[in-house]
């Protein structure tokens, strides 16, 4: 057991409540490949991001393969979700030109919540949207989707109307302007990328804490007080209200970030609202 | 009096929690109430509840990866 947790080694329940690492940076720490590729190492992340992906095309492959008019169970949960993201999300943000953003949409939605969900797998227990790479790579996919859409649509009006918005009385027209810019260029794919990425991180290291903290506490009794002990389980029992909270963090958040996305696409193309 | 030891940065992410919290209880509470009112509407006011508590969620999350950098 102590090897497969590393935490578990240097926690000392005598000096401290929790088993919490006294450098923070310890958490994020770097960890060594699992195979190398051709000089390209393979770690965790990186096997358990394609998983995901591998996760998702099954899932639409094998949902969507023989569509029959009264389909079966699978099939019809996987159009259910799909229809989710399109009704709710690319269509009724976007409107009818929505369709065109769909693709995207949908599969952003199925990959962060595959990735999202593998922090509640029993093996597996590590999100990958918890490493900001992911996070803000899909964010500035985002940014790019809706600033090219809103170059297409406006030209080079787009950035003008940002800097000089009409509707706004003349003397608040910089002001404004300015404001606009930052927060359209700058704030939007960077709290996008940090609302998914703190959420996960945040969940996956009270989760990692709370359990390490139970576990050592529960299997060192003769070293710590039998009271400090018991409150193992008071520890174990926080984890899985944390746990059944993280459920619903998963799905909230997936939904969150596709939601934002179509609404930033559809402000670029509709900038009148 | 012995010194208070401890993280001014975890000081720092509670106080950067206290706006947020309180903003998306008011947005929580208004989008009962309207829901309440109009319940046909409840639809659309549920989505831009998330919007909204999108938002509001991402000032306290950003103080909380700064407690992480600091």
């Amino acid at each position: 057991m102590d090897e497969l947790i590393l935490a578990v080694e240097e926690c000392d329940l005598n000096t401290s409540s929790v088993c919490a690492p006294t450098d923070v940076a310890e958490l994020f720490e770097f960890r060594e490949a699992l195979f190398t590729i051709g000089g390209f190492p393979v770690t965790r992340t990186v096997f358990l991001m394609s998983l995901a992906a591998l996760i998702v095309i099954a899932l639409l492959f094998f949902g969507l393969r023989r569509k029959r008019l009264v389909p079966g169970r699978f099939q019809a949960s996987i159009e259910a979700l799909l229809g989710f993201v399109r009704d709710e999300v690319a269509v009724g943000i976007i409107g009818p030109e929505g369709i065109r953003y769909y693709p995207y949409l949908a599969a952003l939605f199925l990959f962060i919540l595959i990735g999202n969900a593998f922090e509640v797998t029993p093996f597996i227990n590590f999100p990958i949207t918890s490493r900001m790479a992911l996070p803000l790579f899909l964010a500035l996919l985002t940014w790019v989707i809706f600033i090219v859409a809103g170059l297409r649509r406006q030209g080079l009006g787009y950035v003008g109307h940002i800097i000089w918005p009409p509707g706004v009385p003349v003397f608040l027209k910089p002001l404004v302007g300015i404001i606009e810019f930052f927060s359209i260029f700058f704030v939007r794919p960077f709290s996008l990328a940090v609302r998914l990425f703190a959420n996960l991180v945040a969940g996956h290291v009270m989760l990692s804490i709370l359990l390490v903290t139970a576990l050592v506490s529960l299997t060192s009794l003769g070293d710590i007080s039998l009271i400090k002990s018991l409150f193992g389980f008071a520890w174990w029992a926080l984890a899985l209200a944390i746990y059944l909270f993280e459920v619903i963090v998963i799905l909230l958040q997936a939904y969150i970030f596709t939601l934002l996305s179509a609404v930033y696409i559809e402000t670029s193309l509709h900038p009148e609202h | 009096m012995e010194a208070i030891s401890g993280s001014l940065a975890l000081i720092g992410y509670g106080l950067a929690a206290i706006g947020p919290g309180v903003g998306i209880g008011i947005i929580a509470g208004n989008a009962v109430q309207a829901m309440a009112r109009q319940p046909e509407a409840a639809g659309m006011v549920r989505t831009t509840m998330f919007l909204g508590i999108a938002f509001t969620e991402a000032l306290a999350l950003i103080g909380f990866v700064l407690f992480f950098l600091a």
